[in-house]
């Protein structure tokens, strides 16, 4: 069940709306830690805890660049949300089973409904 | 790399033939007629079961078991009972922490020829962060049992649906 798990875990990250927003910017490229500090209005250890949240659930993994040890450059994992996808298709997939049911119902009650007033 | 535009949101639309007050009456009155059973659809893992929204704005939808064993499940309060307009209620899986819960809002517009009718699950967004935390002990978890389900026969089922909309 570690699919389930791990996609327990991505949306559990992505409850909160500075980490949401964190992603977002992330989707565009890598970015630095300041930087995305700096996107906000939030500290830097803010920001910091933020990014250990999710770095520690796999959404995020950083990087040092360039020849200086405290530059650290954070980009996105596919992994977590290539999961997350098929996670919602599967859910998409679903309620449209479900609403296909529903619409062969209400066909068959009109098919009923036009038979009696013959 | 390519992503969904939303995670917090899923979507499913339909037309129905009927006009939108009829249509809502079958789907909350008739429930159990049309939705589908079996381990996919119906939180019991297999149990046979009976869906009823009982009550409108304040009551719930509930999933009663006919077989010896008996007993009931809450799936969700009804948070919004508008008749051939709007219809909201919260959903919930049977092994969610107490207090999670998502929501199911169902639109029904009158069109050309029946009903659009649109249905949106949301609430992602309110899983709270320790409850991924506490896997490792065992606990009951939020979506890991209807993923469970839905893990399984994923490619069946989403070959099914491709097939569907084939046909369609």
């Amino acid at each position: 069940m570690s699919a389930a798990r791990n996609l327990d875990r991505t949306l559990a990250a992505l409850a909160d709306p500075t980490r949401r927003r964190v992603v977002e910017l992330l989707r565009e490229r890598p970015r630095r830690a300041g930087e995305l500090a700096s996107a906000f209005r939030i500290s830097a250890p803010a920001m910091s805890r933020h990014l250990r949240v999710l770095r520690t659930r796999g959404l995020v993994e950083e990087e040092r660049v360039d020849d200086d040890a405290r530059v650290r450059v954070y980009r996105l994992r596919r992994e977590p949300f290539d999961a997350l996808s098929l996670w919602l298709r599967e859910l998409e997939a679903f309620w449209s089973d479900q609403l296909e049911a529903f619409g062969a119902h209400v066909a068959k009650r009109r098919a009923e409904a036009q038979r009696g007033t013959r | 790399m390519t992503f969904r535009s939303s995670t917090d949101c899923v979507r499913a639309t339909t037309l129905v033939p009927a006009d939108p007050a009829a249509a809502f009456a079958l789907f909350t009155r008739e429930v159990d007629l049309w939705w589908r059973r079996g381990p996919r659809f119906r939180q019991g893992l297999g149990r046979s079961s009976v869906m009823r929204f009982e009550g409108e704005e304040g009551g719930r939808l509930v999933e009663s078991y006919t077989d010896e064993a008996g007993g009931a499940f809450e799936v969700g309060r009804i948070k919004v009972w508008k008749p051939g307009d709007r219809l909201v209620f919260e959903w919930r899986g049977h092994n969610f922490e107490p207090g999670l819960v998502t929501e199911v809002e169902v639109r029904f517009e009158r069109a050309e020829r029946g009903t659009r009718v649109t249905l949106e699950h949301r609430g992602w967004d309110r899983v709270p962060l320790d409850h991924a935390s506490r896997h490792g002990a065992g606990a009951s978890n939020a979506f890991s049992s209807m993923i469970g389900l839905w893990w399984g026969d994923l490619l069946t089922s989403l070959r099914a649906h491709a097939k569907s909309r084939e046909g369609a």
